[in-house]
């Protein structure tokens, strides 16, 4: 792991060390509680029965034979949920519309997708759930359905929505249709960009929907008691926003509804909504038992949401010194079942890396009969990456320059202008670009059959609301609180920031978890923002209780707090005026909390802003077998801005993973449906995620330009490096075959067409 | 278009809308110009223009303040010829 660090000053104990996580040992040990591994008394065990088609109006369900099985307890259907009136509310790119909501945790005039959940029973055991689930008859009106983007837009597609106008379009369209969202963002005299360009090149892509692949299916365990008091356990991105949505999908108060953060195995965006949970809590109020859904992995593969597939077509004109002066992008995503794909990210993050005079980004969300997409990593960006990096590359070779030095000419930097309207107030991506222009292996020669690619890839990371407590026990040990869930090496990270804050060994903090009732408000652990919001929310509490121990040792000195200052985890006076005093420790001063004002402890919230974008440039080396298409990576070596590293082994991680990700998302991974629209590759043995055996060394490069909003100088983590992977090595392929490949994912057998096409 | 709000008139502060933004909301205006020390003022300035979109500017956008972004926050301050920017609200994953 190479370092590129620039500009930091400050000098760090602990943060920027890789100490063992403090949920480290519970979790190789088995001993850590994921949302499955919770149980209670009396408890009773959900199944869901979900549609086979995927279109389909329900013309009735017959539960009778279902509810009349020995064991069975209750039965819900999409009925017995609150209805919502249509509106979307919120955010425009993530604007949620509980009418549509309500329908995706189960359907009710129409099943929209295969999978699509259509009722659920509770019962004693889960095999009695089964059973029932089997007794219950539904009769179908099969309707035509409509699977890949392109298709779903035409003039007479079958319609989702009979009632869909598209947004965004004015006049509003006088007929609905699968498109729910056009949104535009430009800059500039387009015409004219390409008019001054030497070299313009246009192509058309195809990305498949690809899913998170999180290792552990979504569970939860609900107890509803007899006064209306809700608990919820369960693992998510936010524990918060899982309240916030199933209060309201099943009609409640927040303030009745507790949720437990269990422990998360993977969510990369994927937990950030709710699909069980609502029935869950629905089913325990119905049955007066405490309720356990599990998923299958098939569940998870045909009703929860990957992110979209694409069809895009992208544009770029450049000078033949390497200025770019115009590019465009058509973008249309694959919503699923309901609106709300990540196209406007897509279309602000295409080509934010770079200053570019004129400007066009389109969009277009559309509905088609596939679960909902959800968000996954840098969500959006990843896809119009792909084809941007990739025209760039084509770019790059017709004007004979280097493809890293045609993007450092172009880079953004603080004070660069982007498609969206503000200018970008960082720098952080030229300093990637240099890293890999550095590295010893990027002019490193290739042989027969193997070829090199490169490519950048924007995040914008996140900021937020986030709460934090900080208590100092009665042996000077520290205890730290957020209700942020654990992802990523959170409980480390903030456990770092707050020993360096105090000035204390990061191993006498003891970092947790908090569920809803005993910490204020966070929002999802998601867009990279928990270590930056989160971290912000740690630090003003530890900076709280420094005051707070200034005050006592000032009473314990008999002096004023003015003659106090905290140094290195110890009271000690300002000089040698105020007296001869030996400094305290956090233990001396939490021996005297008592009788200098009771416990010690203090709690932050903040909705942390100044967040700062975070860019990723990688090069990979591939080598294609001409006889099978098969693609095996070499060697891959990936340069991220990360502000500051606050624990330098996790950020590698989140590298690493952002990277592994990306090359399953480019090589293999792919939802697979049949003429019926049935997903035929639900599950791991045929939706190929990458494995260690597949993968090299990959090497991370710690780039810091410190983000001056942050007292650590963080940026974030956990997204940018997912975005370059896919273009990164489909330029790789086509420098060592020839071949451009534009289509997602780059199989064996897709490749091996293209070798055959000549 | 000006809306003079403070009560200590100083050097306005831009304010800029995306383009679809300003189609929906602000006729198709994509910047003005105020008197305000902190996005309250910003905010309140530009519910006096177009009634009803405070809050939907609350609820639909972040902020950015000469290119640094912000959650939409009222104690935000904004200093005499700033840039302020309402973009699109990110979700990550």
């Amino acid at each position: 792991m190479l370092t590129n660090t620039k500009d930091i000053e400050q000098v760090m104990k602990v943060v920027g060390t890789s100490p063992v996580r403090p949920d480290g040992v519970p979790k190789v040990t088995g001993q850590a509680q994921y949302g499955a591994d919770y149980s209670l008394p009396g408890m009773l065990w959900a199944k869901v029965l979900r549609s086979p088609h995927a279109h389909a109006r329900i013309l009735s369900v017959d539960t009778s034979k279902a509810a009349a099985l020995p064991g069975v307890k209750g039965i819900i259907l999409g009925s017995d949920f609150p209805d919502h009136p249509f509106d979307y509310v919120g955010p425009e790119r993530v604007a949620q519309n509980y009418w549509h909501m309500t329908r995706n945790i189960m359907a009710r005039e129409k099943a929209l997708f295969e999978g699509h959940a259509i009722a659920a029973v509770a019962a004693t055991t889960l095999a009695i759930a089964a059973e029932a689930v089997s007794l219950i008859e539904v009769k179908y009106e099969v309707l035509q359905h409509c699977i890949d983007v392109e298709d779903a837009m035409k003039p007479d597609a079958p319609l989702l929505f009979e009632d869909m106008i598209t947004r965004g379009v004015e006049p509003a369209p006088s007929k609905p249709s699968n498109i729910s969202k056009r949104l535009e963002f430009s800059v500039g005299d387009i015409a004219a960009g390409f008019a001054s360009a030497d070299e313009v090149v246009e192509m058309s892509f195809k990305t498949a929907a690809v899913h998170q692949g999180y290792i552990e299916p979504h569970s939860c365990l609900a107890r509803y008691g007899a006064d209306g008091q809700c608990e919820l356990w369960s693992a998510s991105q936010g524990h918060f926003v899982v309240r916030a949505y199933t209060a309201k999908l099943v009609g409640m108060e927040i303030g009745n509804l507790l949720v437990h953060p269990a422990e998360i195995g993977g969510g990369f965006g994927g937990k950030t909504v709710v699909y069980v949970e609502p029935m869950a809590v629905l089913l325990s109020r119905k049955t007066g038992h405490p309720v356990k859904i599990m998923m299958s992995r098939e569940d998870v593969f045909k009703s929860t949401g990957p992110t979209s597939g694409s069809s895009m077509t992208v544009k770029i004109g450049v000078k033949k010194d390497g200025t770019i002066v115009a590019a465009e992008g058509l973008f249309k995503f694959q919503a699923g079942a309901f609106p709300g794909s990540p196209v406007m990210n897509a279309t602000m993050c295409a080509f934010a890396p770079y200053i570019i005079p004129n400007v066009k980004s389109v969009g277009f969300d559309v509905v088609s009969n596939r679960p909902k997409s959800a968000a996954y990593r840098a969500p959006g960006s990843p896809i119009s990456a792909f084809a941007v990096e990739s025209v760039l590359d084509i770019l790059a070779k017709k004007i004979g320059m280097d493809p890293l030095k045609l993007r450092l000419k172009n880079a953004v930097k603080a004070g660069s202008p982007t498609a969206w309207g503000p200018k970008h107030s960082h720098d952080g991506y030229a300093e990637t670009i240099q890293a890999l222009l550095d590295h010893p292996q990027y002019n490193k020669p290739l042989g027969k059959n193997q070829g090199r690619g490169v490519a950048s890839g924007f995040w914008f990371n996140g900021g937020g609301e986030s709460t934090a407590s900080v208590h100092i026990n009665e042996d000077g040990t520290v205890v730290i609180a957020t209700g942020s869930m654990d992802v990523g090496g959170s409980r480390a990270s903030m456990a770092l920031m707050a020993a360096e804050t105090l000035g204390v060994p990061y191993e006498s903090v003891r970092s947790t978890v908090a569920d809803t009732a005993s910490i204020g408000y966070n929002h999802v652990t998601g867009g990279s923002r928990v270590t930056y919001a989160t971290g912000i929310a740690v630090v003003e509490a530890c900076n709280k209780v420094i005051e707070d121990l200034r005050l006592r040792a000032s009473l314990m000195w008999d002096t004023d707090i003015k003659n106090v200052v905290w140094s290195d985890g110890y009271a000690k006076p300002v000089d040698k005026s105020v007296g001869n005093f030996e400094p305290l420790s956090l233990k001396a001063i939490a021996g005297k909390r008592a009788v200098t004002g009771g416990p010690i402890g203090y709690e932050a919230s903040t909705n942390a802003g100044g967040q700062a974008p975070g860019f990723s440039t990688q090069f990979v080396d591939v080598e294609v077998d001409p006889e099978t298409g098969a693609v095996k990576i070499l060697q891959f070596v990936a340069a991220q801005d990360v502000g500051r590293a606050i624990h330098r082994d996790y950020c590698a991680g989140q590298i690493v993973g952002g990277v592994v990700q990306g090359i399953g998302w480019a090589l293999n991974e792919e939802y697979i449906y049949d003429s019926k629209g049935r997903l035929s590759n639900a599950g791991f043995l045929d939706y190929r995620i990458p494995v260690a055996s597949d993968l090299p060394m990959i090497e991370a490069v710690l780039v810091e330009v410190p983000n001056p909003s942050h007292p650590f100088g963080v940026k974030g983590v956990g997204e940018a490096n997912i975005v370059p992977p896919m273009a990164a090595i489909a330029n790789a392929i086509e420098n060592a075959i020839g071949r451009r490949m534009t289509e997602l994912p780059m199989s064996p057998p897709r490749v091996l067409a293209a070798i055959d096409a000549g | 278009m000006q809306a003079d709000i403070a009560a200590t008139p100083v050097k306005a502060v831009k304010v800029t809308f995306t383009a679809g933004f300003s189609r929906r909301y602000t006729d198709s205006i994509r910047e003005f110009e105020v008197q305000a020390k902190n996005i309250r003022g910003v905010i309140r300035a530009m519910n006096e223009l177009f009634p009803g979109l405070g809050e939907t500017l609350e609820e639909e956008t972040s902020i950015a303040i000469d290119g640094v972004i912000h959650e939409v926050d009222y104690t935000q301050p904004v200093k005499p010829g700033s840039e302020v920017f309402f973009i699109p609200r990110i979700e990550g994953g």
